[in-house]
């Protein structure tokens, strides 16, 4: 495993996130939080609860940035703790989870369903943790689902990118 | 004992879970109840720095307009020097021009970032104007850099009233167009008619009286509600913001200790 890869992509991606894809406010409802995406393609070789705390000290840096103190946190933590028991009821052969998890690793379909699956709850957690009330419930669906599909698909395309 | 060492250890990861959870959510919570800290926010020095840089380079692509719209403002200032009677000026109210370096618009919770900070004698609670009318609070001073809670997010709420008959109302924004907000707390007995112009009230010391908000777009009175639905077209244009002033209150300090003694 090559963790200074690993930490060159968190850099890589995170700057990303903050320097383009923060700035697109073109949709009104269109916020991809692409920078889930090096989380989601960690090896599950760590132990739970440092995956867990990966995830927030990733959240706090969002946080940071989009004066949303605690709710990147959150939702951060959240899909840390869902991904190995979600990835570990796709895949069956534990072996290939030890090296990072990518469409060359596990394939189209296990892939798919696991971005899929992760992004939504992420995404879903974010927005609705900043609406904070029932109130403004279909406007949080609508960005959850807008923002998904197109986070969903930078990730996807950057697998498929990286397969050949 | 063996066993429940065995529970917890079994247990342990979803154990780190919520106590990280009930973190984050404590986080969650203070941030929205108190002031949030300048280090962890848009005010950070390194934050702020870049955002900036960022907004240099989009800047570039909107010199053209920017410059129409300083050159319509210098003529609105000149003639507000032939037009000024200097006796109806308060002395105690100094503008602090400030470049806006952040800026979101279409979430529920936007916020704006100006080069401003507490060197420059920025605090919290002074309210944020441009030439076109109301634009916010702020609400995090960092050194150099400050956060401001604009118009256009949920949690604000500015005193305004009706020009033509000094009616009072509370402006709040629904989460939904950043053009237009909403007046609440106007009763039924009142008559609203499209166009009428909302100023600010003056009856708290975040802004002057007479400060431009917007005018009235729409307004409508349900069966058996005692108060408006009114929404107001704002004559701020946050999605063209670039630069702003802070309206800093000589007399802001000494109001609030008086408010305060009251309480």
């Amino acid at each position: 495993m090559d963790w200074s890869k690993q930490l060159g992509r968190y850099v890589l991606v995170m700057a990303l996130q903050v320097l383009l894809f923060d700035q697109l406010q073109l949709w009104g409802a269109c916020h991809p939080y692409v920078y889930i995406m090096c989380l989601l393609m960690m090896p599950i070789t760590l132990p739970h609860s440092v995956d867990m705390i990966i995830g927030a000290i990733v959240g706090l840096i969002m946080d940071i940035f989009c004066n949303s103190l605690g709710i990147h946190i959150a939702s951060c933590i959240l899909l840390m703790f869902i991904r190995p028991y979600l990835i570990g009821s796709i895949v069956n052969d534990k072996d290939r989870l030890n090296e990072q998890i990518s469409l060359r690793a596990i394939g189209m379909e296990a892939m798919l369903k696991y971005v899929v699956i992760l992004v939504l709850v992420h995404h879903l957690a974010v927005f609705s943790l900043a609406a904070w009330s029932w109130h403004h419930i279909g406007f949080v669906l609508l960005e959850t689902i807008v923002s998904s599909i197109v986070t969903i698909l930078i990730i996807i395309g950057y697998n498929a990118m990286s397969y050949k | 004992m063996q066993t429940l060492i065995k529970i917890l250890l079994r247990y342990s990861n979803f154990l780190v879970f919520i106590a990280l959870e009930v973190a984050a959510f404590m986080l969650i919570s203070l941030n929205n109840a108190y002031p949030r800290s300048s280090l962890l926010s848009t005010a950070n020095e390194f934050v702020a720095w870049q955002h900036k840089q960022i907004h240099e380079i989009s800047g570039y692509f909107s010199l053209r307009s920017q410059n129409e719209r300083l050159a319509e403002e210098n003529a609105a200032l000149r003639n507000q020097i032939c037009a000024m009677d200097s006796a109806e000026h308060a002395h105690s109210i100094h503008y602090q021009n400030a470049k806006v370096v952040q800026m979101s618009t279409d979430q529920l919770h936007n916020y704006l970032t100006i080069d401003r900070g507490s060197i420059d004698g920025i605090k919290r609670g002074q309210g944020v104007r441009n030439e076109d009318g109301v634009v916010g609070i702020v609400r995090t001073v960092g050194r150099h850099y400050s956060v401001v809670l604009p118009v256009i997010n949920t949690y604000t709420n500015i005193s305004c009233r009706f020009i033509k008959n000094d009616y009072i109302g509370t402006l709040q924004w629904d989460g939904k167009d950043n053009r237009f907000a909403q007046l609440a707390d106007v009763s039924s007995h009142m008559v609203v008619n499209p166009g009428d112009t909302i100023v600010t009230s003056g009856l708290s010391p975040v802004f002057p009286e007479g400060i431009p908000v917007g005018t009235v777009e729409k307004s409508v009175l349900k069966e058996g509600d005692s108060y408006y639905t009114i929404r107001v077209r704002l004559y701020t244009d946050f999605k063209r913001l670039k630069y702003v002033e802070v309206v800093q209150n000589a007399d802001q300090n000494e109001l609030e200790e008086l408010t305060n003694g009251l309480e």
